[in-house]
């Protein structure tokens, strides 16, 4: 009975050591958005095999390690490391501009440091409140697939635009599913790397097109400033009690707590308004700024970690904007996990781990990220954003997505996989551009398509 | 001579090495997976695992034609080291007036956040800020703040 647990808890343990360094250095890369980048190596270490735990201590550990080396880029060079450090832009402006960035850097890691400690428990407790009603919401599946689509449209920047544009997007997918299906071709994986790198592949055909070519192009080189380097504490492990003050400590577990409970909405939406929550509450305008970088770098962990959490424990459905996009290969991965609406089957990490195991391998990967991300960050991130600032051209960035875009694409589906990514990327990448229709609204789309329609079409048939 | 520089995903790019570069990075990641794929399904023994492994071959082969492209073409930014300009910061106070209105007063903060100032050597700036308000309430002034030459230090409002 010991060894075959011993062997889970190595494997868990590598399983995490993995994902937090991989993806403690995909932080340092900007722009680098999560679901491009969590989505596909989960479903990767998902298809190869790797026994439950591994899975969710590769996928929470990368998430919590990539949310604290996003830092450096946006504290020390002023550019967003990925979508979630998008709403700290203004505050880590400010301070750099009053020469202080290295004071962002080191609340920031340590708000996520806290946050990422409360987020894993709270979001447990959250579930187990929530699975009395999983069977219900299991078998009211498609319908709520469908509320949750026309919700997250709602609230994203498209309001009532995105609502409608539900309609056509989901007919492209049907549309698309129906023609590779005369082939004997079954896609998914396709589906969400289209989605995800859409907005890439929108600005490759633009600069295919002569007008908005020369609308992109640019005279100089852009200029970056990277602040120079202050190392002022000792020690190779900072304690983030003392980095933070009190009301700084207090404040960014309080958002942790709440932005944990809020699974159903936008983790940038919840970042942006529990930043403005405690902004209110802070008078002096540097406290203010310290405060709120603080707070919302610790949302961007706490959100993701329940999002992916409560609903993989309480129902196995992906049934928040994390789930339907960088979570996804959590939920539905086939042949090895699937989501099967119409039966209210779930074959995933829900039905293989126990809520207890969650708890305990949650907690497993959150320090696992901690002890990696959080030194390395404290230490190293003055010469990590110099490195890649000076060694890593776009044109290298780019030329990987590329690739992973071509081998994915055949893999999956042959010469159909790559064309369905570059239909569903053109697509949602020129939607999102102009109508606000973004990539979460476009996964439930596709979830929409995979699950409600048909039920709806069983509904009219009968 | 027209420039070749372009801004595409979020930075920029130099038009001629983008071509080379997707070059590149489809070719290498492409013929490692097809090679793997070649090779591995008559050793191993699933087909399955077969591509899975392929797929994974791929995937390094797109970072390594990532490095390759990083190797050959250099990054199109200019990076400075830089420290922002004491002179800036009392323009930067006026910045943040401007976003959030009333600063506070110093003496709202706990002892920490005063002793981080003065680490930060911040606590003169919004001492002397507080100072320069004080007598505008005195004297309708306008407020001693303004530096000239005002360049402007954008609060990155997005």
């Amino acid at each position: 009975m010991m060894a075959p647990l011993l062997d889970q808890l190595l494997i868990a343990l590598g399983m995490g050591i993995l994902g937090a360094v991989i993806f403690a250095g995909i932080g340092l890369i900007s722009g680098s958005d999560e679901t491009t980048t969590l989505a596909p190596l989960t479903l990767l270490v998902v298809l190869l095999g790797v026994p439950a735990p591994g899975i969710l201590t590769f996928f929470l550990a990368g998430a919590v390690a990539k949310h604290m080396t996003h830092a450096v880029p946006t504290a020390l060079l002023g550019i967003p490391g990925d979508t979630m450090a998008t709403p700290l832009m203004r505050e880590a402006n400010f301070l750099r501009n009053l020469g202080v960035p290295h004071i962002a850097l080191r609340k920031m890691i340590s708000g996520a440091v806290i946050a990422a400690l409360i987020a894993v428990p709270m979001a447990v407790l959250f579930a187990v409140m929530l699975s009395p009603f999983g069977d219900m919401i299991k078998r009211a599946a498609p319908w709520v697939f469908l509320a949750a689509a026309i919700a997250i449209a709602w609230f994203s920047k498209g309001r009532l635009a995105a609502v409608l544009t539900l309609i056509p997007f989901v007919m492209v997918i049907i549309g698309l599913q129906t023609m590779t299906g005369q082939y004997g071709v079954k896609l998914s994986v396709s589906y969400f790397l289209g989605i995800a790198i859409g907005p890439l592949i929108a600005a490759l055909f633009s600069l295919l097109a002569p007008a908005e070519r020369d609308k992109m192009r640019r005279q100089d080189v852009r200029t970056f400033s990277l602040s120079p380097d202050v190392k002022s504490w000792g020690g190779f492990f900072p304690n983030p009690l003392k980095v933070l003050d009190r009301k700084q400590s207090m404040w960014t577990a309080v958002t942790a707590v709440i932005s944990s409970a809020t699974f159903v909405f936008s983790p940038v939406a919840m970042t942006v308004i529990m930043g403005e929550m405690v902004g209110s509450r802070v008078k002096h305008v540097y406290h203010r700024l310290t405060t709120v970088i603080t707070a919302r770098n610790g949302v961007t962990e706490s959100t993701y970690i329940a999002e992916a959490l409560i609903p993989l424990i309480a129902f196995g459905l992906p049934l928040s904007p994390v789930a339907a996009g960088p979570a996804a290969p959590l939920f539905n991965a086939p042949p090895r996990f699937s989501v099967d609406a119409a039966t209210g089957q779930v074959n995933n990490l829900h039905s293989l781990l126990s809520t207890w195991e969650f708890l305990g391998y949650g907690m497993l990967a959150v320090v696992i990220a901690i002890l990696i991300a959080y030194p390395f960050t404290m230490n190293y991130a003055h010469r990590a954003a110099s490195y890649v600032s000076r060694k890593i051209s776009h044109e290298a960035v780019i030329a990987t997505f590329v690739g992973l875009i071509l081998v994915i694409g055949i893999w999956e589906g042959g010469l159909l996989g790559l064309l369905v990514i570059i239909t569903v990327g053109l697509l949602g990448g020129f939607l999102s551009r102009f109508l606000g229709f973004n990539i979460g609204v476009q996964f439930m789309g596709y979830y929409t398509a995979v699950l409600t329609v048909p039920a709806i079409v069983a509904m009219l048939g009968a | 001579m027209k420039s070749e520089l372009y801004e595409v995903w979020g930075d920029t790019v130099d038009g001629r090495h983008l071509i080379y570069a997707i070059a590149i990075g489809a070719i290498v990641s492409l013929g490692a997976f097809f090679i793997a794929k070649h090779l591995l399904v008559g050793w191993v023994a699933s087909a399955q695992m077969a591509r899975a492994y392929a797929m994974l071959i791929g995937i390094v082969g797109c970072l390594a034609g990532g490095a390759i492209s990083a190797a050959l073409f250099k990054p199109k930014r200019h990076v400075m080291e830089h420290q922002a300009d004491p002179a800036w910061r009392a323009q930067v106070l006026l910045e943040l007036q401007n976003e959030f209105g009333d600063l506070g007063k110093l003496s709202d903060l706990p002892p920490a956040t005063i002793a981080e100032l003065r680490e930060m050597d911040l606590y003169e700036l919004f001492a002397d800020y507080e100072r320069a308000q004080l007598a505008k309430v005195d004297s309708p002034e306008p407020p001693a703040l303004n530096v000239e030459s005002a360049v402007s230090i954008k609060g990155g409002r997005s």
